[in-house]
């Protein structure tokens, strides 16, 4: 299996399209600490890049 | 496949993640521009002049130079906590923040730019974001009655006023949108930027054309000041305070197609007027960075252009006994 393609699997397990992990990487679904802090990872990214969207943008330094 | 029990512990861990952000935002954000305005109020008790606005007094207005001018003390000199991106309600709070910690001053200096002074303050909650952010945790509900948003907006502001991950959202933001445009920049011709932005952004905020700003000066002849910029007034009135209202200086283009028109003239009279119970000093000042290499960009003043309006402030303003002296103020 090359690395992109065992790449895409992770991410298509951590995303929730596929119900299996790719070989090699130990956590399940049942690992309910792993999903919880991962979901609050994808929040965190969520929060960090949602502001203001208007064409002239103020930012005080 | 997960059982819903075993769900209901990962929601419980996300949920437990999203307190300790809300924690780490609050913590990331205790130095945030607005809490620094704040803190300065807070130190600054014996000040005996408040200069407040927006960032044009934020930049505009250098209380060392201005102390000197006006023979203060540092010490009991004057105190900026003008904010950037601030409408009047923000103003209001600071003031009213000011007071309540001890500052009483004999002399308010206001610098307002257009037609801050009458036009009334609308927010959407997409709009609170950056120094805005003092709306949620200054005087939240009181300051409520001076702007109006959408019944949707004054739900979500009523139901997340006090979460810090949504209150500073902005500050958060900003560090990834800097590096944004530093990422921008690679390869590009070198924008001209300063403390507040991209000096080309701000062209942005004057008016669209001179009969757009004609038309827009003449609807706000029919109104009276904004609520805000009233109770300010009276307020700082009922402190017992001389009130300085002052024309922000402009530059050359602007002066020539808003300021120096029949209509502007005509409106400030309105001001007047408005004013006329609470013995408030103009200070037309709009003309004395003459020069345009004394401003920064299409509105704020530059460093020179500061210490030079700074200076001229304290020279007009030269407090005896409490007193404005009194000279012409022009």
């Amino acid at each position: 299996m090359t690395y992109l393609f065992w790449f895409r699997q992770l991410l298509e397990y951590l995303a929730g399209e596929i119900d299996s992990p790719p070989d090699g990487f130990s956590v399940r679904l049942t690992t309910i600490l792993f999903w919880g802090l991962w979901w609050g990872v994808l929040a965190a990214i969520v929060y960090i890049f949602s502001g203001q969207s208007s064409k002239f943008i103020y930012i005080d330094f | 496949m997960i059982t819903r029990r075993q769900l209901g512990w990962t929601a419980f861990i996300l949920a437990g993640f999203l307190l300790a952000m809300n924690f780490g935002v609050a913590y990331l954000t205790r130095n945030s521009v607005p809490r620094r305005v704040m803190r300065h109020a807070r130190d600054s008790q014996p000040a005996r002049v408040i200069a407040l606005g927006n960032s044009l007094m934020a930049a505009g207005f250098e209380e060392p130079v201005f102390d000197s001018a006006a023979g203060l003390t540092a010490q009991e000199g004057a105190v900026n906590l003008s904010l950037g991106a601030s409408s009047p309600v923000e103003q209001l709070l600071l003031l009213r923040y000011a007071l309540a910690h001890g500052i009483r001053p004999h002399t308010l200096i206001y610098g307002f730019y257009d037609l801050q002074l009458s036009q009334p303050v609308e927010f959407s909650a997409n709009d609170m974001i950056g120094n805005h952010a003092v709306l949620y945790y200054l005087e939240p509900i009181y300051a409520r009655q001076f702007y109006s948003m959408s019944a949707r907006d004054s739900l979500q502001f009523k139901a997340l006023h006090n979460v810090p991950m949504f209150a500073d959202r902005g500050a958060i933001w900003s560090k990834v949108e800097i590096l944004r445009r530093s990422m921008a920049q690679q390869g590009m011709p070198q924008q001209n930027t300063n403390q507040f932005g991209k000096a080309a952004d701000f062209s942005l905020l004057e008016p669209a054309s001179a009969d757009a700003f004609r038309k827009d000066c003449e609807a706000a002849q029919q109104l009276p000041l904004a609520p805000p910029v009233a109770e300010l007034i009276r307020q700082a009135h009922e402190a017992n305070m001389d009130i300085v209202l002052v024309e922000m200086p402009m530059r050359q283009s602007h002066r020539a197609q808003f300021y120096e028109t029949k209509w502007w003239t005509d409106y400030m009279s309105h001001v007047r007027d408005l004013l006329q119970p609470y013995h408030v000093t103009f200070v037309d000042a709009g003309d004395w960075a003459a020069d345009d290499s004394l401003f920064d960009d299409p509105l704020h003043l530059s460093q020179r252009g500061a210490r030079l309006f700074s200076q001229r402030m304290g020279e007009l303003l030269s407090v005896k006994a409490g007193q404005i002296a009194d000279n012409p103020l022009k």
